[in-house]
């Protein structure tokens, strides 16, 4: 007898359906799996063997043959387990009246037959429902990413003989109950700018940066706060919209490093070491494709601290996608598109010894190792950092002092206003930030008065810009207008925007 | 070229004797085409170990002088012997004058009055800025001369360079460039003022050549302007040469214990003149300061932290927003206005000074 059963495999951000064909003959007992599997899928057969007989069921002693269908797609993971059990055993007529078709079944067999959690569920139930699929069983402690996806039905249990009373209709269970969507909370954390003591302008840039959506980099001597600085840009970023953490969550559940909840509500805030690989940054594998650390940081900040310190290529792979705000990554597995809008935001010395510009200390490097140490971050990159702040060595009296400092929430407060004139002005045209304009918005958003464009003259010449810094700073001065409520452009805001670019920087 | 330089372009352009050597060589032969025409006669009788390469006959040292002119020719430099009319008469009376001189660019500039500014490496941007300034000023009566490094030399060629009255001598053969980073400065003098050196086309630079060349600097020139020196200090070099040679020696007076002006201080103790601006240079030659304190076109918030700038110092953007009572973005505007104007010079570490 032959049976059908429906799982879901994952390719890249989607959900790609696989039906488990089993068929059950007369003839020498064995198991053959057919249809690309990778070693943990063709595992799965001890693995179903052992849950079975542990829960109390047969593995029929026949010739069992399970196809994974289409034939051609390469199918890797756990996931596929329950759907093999469920099939052999419908198709060794041990379900007997259970209906199958229109249920999608997920989830990995451990040998006692309780089921272990799979990654990527929330992807697949997506995909899944935009083709119809509307019944899933998954295993319980999946439940949490599902909780927040309405008009399917979906039952999260815990063990094998769960699933087959459940299927032969011998006990009840209640599928997931969706609740609201509830941005996380911010200000609880040890992050908030105001913690952090003095440094004006970096304050500044990192609200200007926020707002408008751009890259930033903060030049300091080490020990200075540039890390904790970058620690609080989440905690000044708009609340996550339902669409945005359902885009993230996706992510992060085909990385599997969701949490119990479900689902993020928080902009993330990646840090990898200076010693990431290009792979892990940018994303790969060798037949699925993981998602890197950009894409892991679509949404929220990639923060790179010690920028020198990275390798070049590892760097240079990320123009690119600072550009276009997704990476596409090819293998012989297939090429798949991951989202990466993050924000940039880098930190370095601003020489091998730390204290060049220091009031107090002496720097002791010559100009040439200044410049040598510069120059280990390329230019076409500097050039996509918007602002370049330097961030002040401390004064102990400032380290002491009680004043208190403006709070994460006043800055969030400014930072979604400007937004919101964002908004408005992007009203359709698909774009939610000053930094993702391109030409033609800039042309249309950006009129510069004379004054305006003398100043940026001048600066391109004295700093010897690209076209790409130019039309960067002009975006930066759009930021800083909205943030000033002002609807043009003026010389005040475009000169704020020009002090963001470093002379020794270009 | 007449035939007597031809001998010093020869003595000192195909073989390696040392100075002294080719003093002797030039005493025993009476003249330098004699010593051209007759070497193997008459080195002998002064030097006891000849170097043998030397010895053949006067063909060979004919084309290889011929050799030496063609590369001339084809790198477009020439060479000034202190036989040539325009050979620079302040060079004439130092310690060791070089009997050769390879130079590209502007001929003419050998012969005009000469004035030196230099500085070190670390120099404070604001210390630049005012170097660039001085430069610029006195370039318009002086050839400015000086070397090719970062900091106070570079400030002074960024000067002078506009007026094409700009000498830079190098410490290494004109087809090297040392610092390499500075090539392009060095092909822009070349094509608008001039660039010069005592050793040969493709000499790489050695340890010894910027102490030898900071005696040129010196000796080239009327007079020397410090504008930053540390405790030692290439640029303390080139002073104690100028003062050796009976040059002038200005200096920029620097704030106590500011390590990068220890030895522009150190000189003026010892006698160099205080400058404070181009003028102080000028009226100390004589000629009439031509430049009328033109009053900046400031707008009132640029005019308020210029006041600030003034109190003098590097200071911190918050302190200046501080003072003239604005918001440290505002200031922040306000400043990099300033920048662009050149009146304000950003010192690192959020830090200004004036600039003039």
């Amino acid at each position: 007898m032959i049976s059908n059963v429906t799982s879901f495999a994952l390719a890249g951000l989607e959900g790609v359906p696989v039906t488990v064909e089993t068929d059950v003959n007369k003839g020498v007992p064995g198991f053959e799996m057919v249809g690309l599997p990778d070693a943990a899928v063709k595992e799965s057969k001890e693995r179903v063997r052992s849950a079975l007989k542990n829960s109390g069921l047969q593995f029929p002693v026949v010739k069992v043959t399970v196809n994974l269908a289409p034939a051609d797609l390469k199918k890797e993971g756990a996931s596929f387990d329950l759907a093999v059990a469920v099939g052999l055993l419908k198709a060794s007529e041990q379900l007997v009246g259970a209906e199958l078709s229109g249920i999608v079944f997920l989830g990995e067999l451990s040998l006692d037959g309780s089921l272990r959690p799979v990654r990527g569920l929330l992807p697949i139930l997506i995909s899944a429902k935009a083709r119809g699929f509307t019944t899933f069983v998954i295993p319980a402690e999946n439940a949490g990413e599902a909780r927040f996806l309405d008009g399917v039905e979906v039952y999260p249990l815990a063990t094998l003989s769960e699933v087959v009373r459940f299927l032969l209709g011998e006990a009840v269970t209640d599928p997931v109950e969706p609740i609201a969507y509830v941005p996380g909370a911010k200000g609880e954390g040890s992050s908030d700018l105001k913690f952090v003591r003095g440094q004006p302008m970096a304050r500044r840039a990192v609200e200007i940066a926020v707002a408008g959506g751009h890259n930033l980099l903060l030049v300091g001597p080490p020990g200075t706060g540039k890390t904790m600085i970058a620690r609080c840009i989440p905690t000044i970023m708009p609340d996550l919209s339902f669409s945005e953490a359902l885009e993230i969550t996706k992510i992060h559940s085909v990385a599997g490093i969701l949490g119990e909840e479900g689902i993020v509500t928080e902009r993330p805030f990646r840090t990898p070491h200076h010693t990431a690989t290009t792979v892990s940054m940018c994303g790969g594998g060798n037949r699925v494709v993981h998602p890197g650390e950009i894409s892991l940081a679509h949404g929220g900040v990639l923060f790179l601290d010690e920028l020198p310190e990275y390798k070049r290529s590892t760097l240079e792979a990320l123009r690119q996608p600072l550009e276009d705000g997704k990476i596409t990554v090819s293998r012989a597995g297939g090429s798949f598109t991951y989202p990466a809008r993050f924000m940039l935001c880098a930190s370095m010395n601003p020489c091998p010894c730390g204290n060049y510009g220091s009031e107090k200390l002496t720097c002791s490097c010559s100009p040439a190792e200044i410049r040598n140490y510069r120059r280990k971050v390329s230019g076409p990159l500097l050039d996509r950092i918007d602002i370049q702040v330097e961030v002040d060595a401390i004064a102990y009296d400032d380290l002491t002092a009680d004043e208190q400092q403006e709070s994460s929430e006043e800055v969030r407060e400014r930072v979604n206003m400007a937004r919101a004139i964002q908004r408005n002005r992007f009203e359709g045209e698909g774009l939610s930030t000053n930094a993702e304009m391109g030409e033609r918005e800039l042309r249309e958003f950006c009129t510069l008065s004379k004054e305006c464009d003398r100043i940026l003259r001048d600066t391109f010449e004295r700093l010897q810009l690209s076209a790409r810094a130019r039309a960067r700073i002009i975006k930066v001065a759009r930021t800083i207008a909205d943030l000033d409520g002002s609807e043009e452009i003026m010389p005040r805001h475009m000169l704020e925007a020009v002090s963001y670019r470093l002379p020794e920087f270009r | 070229m007449t035939q007597e330089e031809l001998g010093i372009l020869w003595l000192a352009g195909c073989t390696d004797w040392d100075n002294r050597t080719a003093a002797a060589l030039l005493r025993a032969a009476k003249s330098p085409s004699r010593l051209l025409e007759e070497y193997e006669k008459i080195a002998p009788s002064v030097i006891h170990s000849p170097d043998a390469r030397l010895y053949k006959e006067r063909g060979a040292r004919f084309a290889a002088l011929e050799k030496l002119e063609k590369e001339l020719e084809r790198e477009g430099c020439f060479a000034v012997t202190v036989l040539s009319d325009d050979y620079p008469e302040s060079l004439r009376n130092i310690a060791s004058p070089p009997l050769l001189l390879y130079a590209k660019g502007n001929r003419a500039l050998l012969s005009e009055r000469k004035f030196c500014i230099v500085g070190s490496r670390v120099t404070a941007q604001w210390a630049a800025s005012f170097g660039k300034d001085i430069a610029a000023e006195l370039s318009k009566h002086f050839c400015i001369v000086t070397g090719l490094a970062e900091g106070g030399d570079l400030a002074a060629v960024e000067g002078a360079l506009p007026s094409g009255r700009l000498i830079s001598v190098l410490p290494c053969g004109l087809k090297e460039c040392y610092p390499a980073s500075h090539f392009s400065y060095k092909e822009k003098i070349a094509k608008g003022g001039l660039i010069l050196s005592e050793y040969p086309l493709s000499e790489t630079v050695k340890k010894y050549s910027f102490h030898e060349r900071n005696r040129l600097l010196a000796g080239l020139s009327e007079g020397v302007l410090v504008l930053s020196a540390g405790e030692r200090s290439g640029a303390l070099i080139t002073a104690n040469c100028a003062a050796e040679f009976g040059r002038d020696v200005f200096a920029l007076p620097y704030r106590p214990g500011e390590t990068r002006g220890v030895g522009c201080n150190e000189l003026i103790k010892k006698g160099a003149l205080l400058t404070t601006s181009a003028e102080d240079i000028l009226s100390f030659y004589g000629f009439e300061s031509g430049k009328e304190e033109a009053q900046p076109a400031l707008t009132p918030q640029e005019a308020k932290v210029y006041e600030v700038l003034k109190e003098g110092g590097e200071l911190h953007s918050s302190v200046i927003a501080e003072r003239a009572g604005m918001r440290v973005f505002e200031a922040a505007a306000v400043l990099s206005s300033l920048e662009i104007k050149g009146f304000a010079v950003k010192a690192g570490g959020n830090r200004y000074s004036i600039a003039r």
